[in-house]
């Protein structure tokens, strides 16, 4: 067994899509770490008392969204080529989380969930919502500063100068947010949208949410691709 | 009319982000048969939520059984929990199948999976929401034909108004020939009435509204059934039985779900029944005879399994696991090939001896967890009477070694209301515990920091059919009560913790276990009155099942707890597993007289009868390890 200095990082880019967007965040890890065995790739296993698979993934997906742009960081105890290790990959994964891309990073990256905190959000009205309407809602809510509400039984406050970085509107019907992952809280679109019925006072029309770009944030701002190999 | 064959997905998926677990919902899983073309459609329903029944081996099996038949197709049906059921009634959407979420109300048949009594709500739950006449007599032509099967058939009389047929016993040839003779029969016109008739001709078919219920002096009140005049229907129905294990696919689960089961891990059956002769366990009677398959296509099938479905664990399955002639060798030689891929092996039990222990070495390897013995009884006495054939040495003598090999917490499972339990039994409980205890004291050392420690868990003995034990009584719920409290105040260590079961579930599953036909009324009363998912602590409403009980005029402790003379003719006898009840009695007055019957695969033929009434034979590929 090699030792750990001597494991090779291999990132891989896939997407949740379809109804396996409705799949949480420990059943598409359970799933992946499947499909890795199943595609008979070197991968490596830790020394806990369960043996897992040494598999890092980037920040969960809340259930219900789709995505574009998730990423795992898989240790292999041998080089293996990224276009034989996609195929692989790609064979023994379900379409709808199907592997996109793979390639391999620096060892010494910190982990891929603390690195990729910057989000792009597509969310989809099924029909027409009033545009500005919501855009005074979500200002109203931004200008507050922060959000409370229930998940399950636990009461979570979002700082939202911090995790709402702006919105967009692409084309009508389409909102495009801009949000930030921090080390206390990560804002989820359903949360924000559901927050600006309080201030609408109606529901806003049924919508569907995918995840259309995850980055990593540099000092100055600057946002840096999950597969951009180049950076530490 | 039947409801026709169409995609619901749509009309669902506006719900799945409304409801706890989606993922239940989503179908497209890893191995899922992909191509449901028919043109005979069947979907096989486990009447609980998908992450209980999806790890069902007999659901896998009769699944790919089917789907390897020409111009047939099978799905998966389980039944949505509380919040997505009571979504589907709201929005008019009926029980779907998964894998083409079709109506379940739409197929050519529909099997349950009769996995134990407190699913019978769930059956009557899911008939309901499917838009299925609830009682076979009610369905018209072109309704689906509903069949049962599984582990719980035994006592079928309570939920047999439910089913047109039962399948009794092993169930891949013989739901297989059940569908190909409703889908030749309806293809050729037949009347539904002509249809039940054909199938009571099936060796192993239990076509239930071909039998009245009769009342005479030496039956219960429940009566016993008899074949109406003239319906061909026979006297004795037995079970269908597979002969030799080998033969049949080792790898049957091949779907590798989303959501984290109940068991979610890859199972291989490495043998079929249980000779031991525990006198209070169903199975141990009704899957006989023993059919060991041979350990090379254990091996090969769990490496193939693993490399197909890329599982981390692959537990091998069976009754008695480590009563397998090649175990050893088959657990040191998948440990050796699995273990460097960080695969685990395991077994479901361990026998309480030092070969049990070894093996649950060979499993565990370096990594320990808790350790898992089930004596069953506190004296000998007791556990002489129950056939445990287990002594104090053996439970001793386990646990030293378990403890010198590097375990530190010992589970014991005992039972509570056994024939001929006195109080002296249940103070023994809490001693064996403290024996364990005291033992792995001595080999790790005192202290919070050795770790060590004993759990016990106490079920209540619920009798059942076509046991030695199905004459007994059920102990009464007040007295269940003053023993678990002389329990708890008979264990004084801390380091042993107690717990036990729920007196009033046991009592409904011991009436529902008791109960001939008429008791499906109960069922029904329990069902109207909002009693769904039993089996879930969360779920179950005694209250409910008390208010069923007085509406239909039952009394629920007496039913349980009537004592019952050696000649009755109980509710289930025109059903059979092959043994013999002139065996069962014997073995009820040797439990009274506390004389113990060995293991007739580790000594010689003990005389159950079913080896020569089903034409079989136990199939062992080794020796078997006597203690």
């Amino acid at each position: 067994m090699p030792g750990r200095e001597q494991l090779h990082r291999l990132r891989v880019e896939y997407g949740k899509d379809g109804r396996l967007a409705y799949l949480g965040h420990l059943e598409v890890i359970n799933t992946m770490g499947r499909c890795i065995r199943r595609s008979g790739l070197p991968f490596s296993v830790g020394n806990g008392f369960a043996r897992r698979i040494r598999l890092q993934f980037s920040q969960a997906l809340p259930v219900g969204a789709s995505s574009r742009c998730e990423y795992y960081d898989l240790l292999l105890t041998d080089r293996v080529n990224e276009g034989e290790a996609l195929v692989r990959l790609r064979g023994a994964t379900p379409a709808g989380l199907a592997p996109v891309w793979c390639g391999y990073v620096p060892r010494e990256l910190p982990a891929i969930e603390a690195w990729l905190t910057r989000s792009a959000w597509e969310v989809s009205f099924s029909r027409g919502v009033d545009r500005d309407a919501l855009d005074g809602a979500l200002r109203q809510l931004r200008d507050r500063g922060s959000l409370e509400y229930m998940r399950g039984e636990k009461r979570k406050v979002v700082d939202l100068g911090q995790t709402l970085v702006g919105w967009d509107w692409d084309e009508p019907g389409v909102l495009t947010l801009q949000t930030r992952a921090t080390n206390q809280a990560s804002l989820r679109p359903a949360v924000l949208l559901s927050a600006t019925q309080g201030v609408l006072g109606r529901e806003v029309p049924p919508y569907s949410v995918c995840r259309v770009g995850l980055w990593h944030e540099g000092v100055d701002g600057s946002l840096v691709e999950g597969l951009d190999t180049r950076s530490g | 009319m039947r409801l026709p064959r169409q995609d619901w997905y749509p009309r669902l998926e506006p719900l799945l982000g409304k409801v706890e677990k989606p993922s239940r919902y989503l179908d497209h899983e890893w191995g899922a048969v992909e191509s449901q073309d028919g043109p005979f459609h069947v979907c096989m329903i486990y009447p609980d939520v998908y992450d209980v029944g999806q790890p069902n081996l007999g659901i896998a099996i009769l699944y790919q059984a089917i789907n390897r038949q020409e111009g047939m197709s099978c799905e998966r049906g389980f039944l949505p929990w509380v919040d997505m059921a009571d979504l589907m009634r709201a929005e008019g959407i009926p029980l779907l199948s998964l894998e083409t979420s079709s109506p379940v109300a739409s197929f050519d048949v529909v099997g349950f999976t009769l996995a134990h009594e407190m699913a019978c709500t769930n059956i009557v739950e899911a008939l309901d929401l499917a838009g299925i006449p609830l009682r076979a007599e009610e369905r018209s032509e072109d309704d689906p034909v509903v069949f049962a099967g599984g582990p719980s058939v035994w006592n079928s009389e309570p939920v047999s108004p439910m089913f047109d047929a039962i399948l009794l016993g092993d169930g891949e040839e013989g739901l297989v020939e059940m569908c190909a003779l409703v889908r030749d029969l309806r293809g050729r016109g037949a009347a539904r009435s002509d249809i039940l008739k054909a199938l009571a001709r099936l060796d192993g078919v239990y076509v239930p509204s071909l039998y009245d219920v009769e009342f005479g002096p030496t039956t219960t009140r429940w009566g016993r059934a008899v074949p109406k005049p003239g319906s061909g229907a026979p006297k004795v129905v037995r079970k269908r039985c597979i002969p030799d294990l080998s033969v049949t696919d080792p790898l049957p689960q091949k779907i590798v779900p989303y959501v984290g089961l109940v068991q979610d891990r890859l199972a291989v059956e490495v043998l079929r029944g249980c000779a031991r002769g525990c006198r209070f366990c169903q199975a141990g009677i009704t899957y006989r005879p023993v059919r060991e398959r041979p350990a090379e296509q254990v091996v090969e099938a769990a490496e193939e399994g693993l490399a197909r479905m890329g599982y981390d664990e692959v537990s091998l399955t069976s009754l008695s696991t480590t009563d397998h002639s090649q175990c050893a060798g088959m657990l040191h030689r998948l440990n050796a090939d699995l273990s460097p891929q960080g695969v685990r092996v395991s077994i479901p039990s361990q026998r309480l001896d030092s070969f049990g222990v070894e093996m649950a070495q060979e499993v565990g390897g370096s990594k320990k967890g808790g350790l898992t013995f089930a004596p069953e009884a506190g004296t000998q006495r007791l556990r002489d009477v129950i056939n445990k054939n287990v002594t104090g040495d053996d439970i001793d003598a386990a646990a030293r070694n378990a403890f010198e090999r590097g375990w530190r917490r010992m589970k014991l499972y005992f039972m509570m209301g056994l024939p001929t339990e006195t109080d002296e039994d249940i103070v023994a409980i809490p001693e064996v515990a403290q024996r364990v205890l005291d033992i792995g004291r001595e080999v790790v050392g005192r202290g919070r920091k050795s770790g060590v420690s004993v759990s016990i868990s106490v079920a209540v003995f619920v009798p059942k059919a076509h046991t030695p034990f199905q004459w007994a009584p059920q102990l009464e719920l007040s007295e269940v009560r003053r023993r678990q409290a002389l329990l708890l105040s008979s264990t004084h260590d801390r380091d042993i913790r107690v717990s036990y079961h729920d007196a009033e579930v046991s009592l409904v599953e011991a009436v529902l276990s008791k109960v001939g036909r008429g008791g499906f009324d109960l069922i029904l009363e329990a069902w109207r009155r909002g009693c769904r998912f039993d089996a879930w602590t969360d779920q179950f409403d005694f209250s409910r099942w008390e208010e069923a009980a007085r509406a239909v005029g039952i009394d629920l402790v007496e039913v349980a707890s009537a004592p019952l003379a050696l000649n009755v003719e109980f509710p289930w006898e025109h059903t059979s597993p092959g043994v013999s009840k002139g065996f069962l009695q014997r073995e009820w007055r040797r439990a009274a007289e506390g004389v113990t019957t060995p293991d007739c695969t580790m000594t010689s033929c003990t005389g159950c009868g079913v080896c020569p009434t089903l034409e079989v034979d136990n199939v062992i590929w080794g020796d078997r390890h006597a203690r």
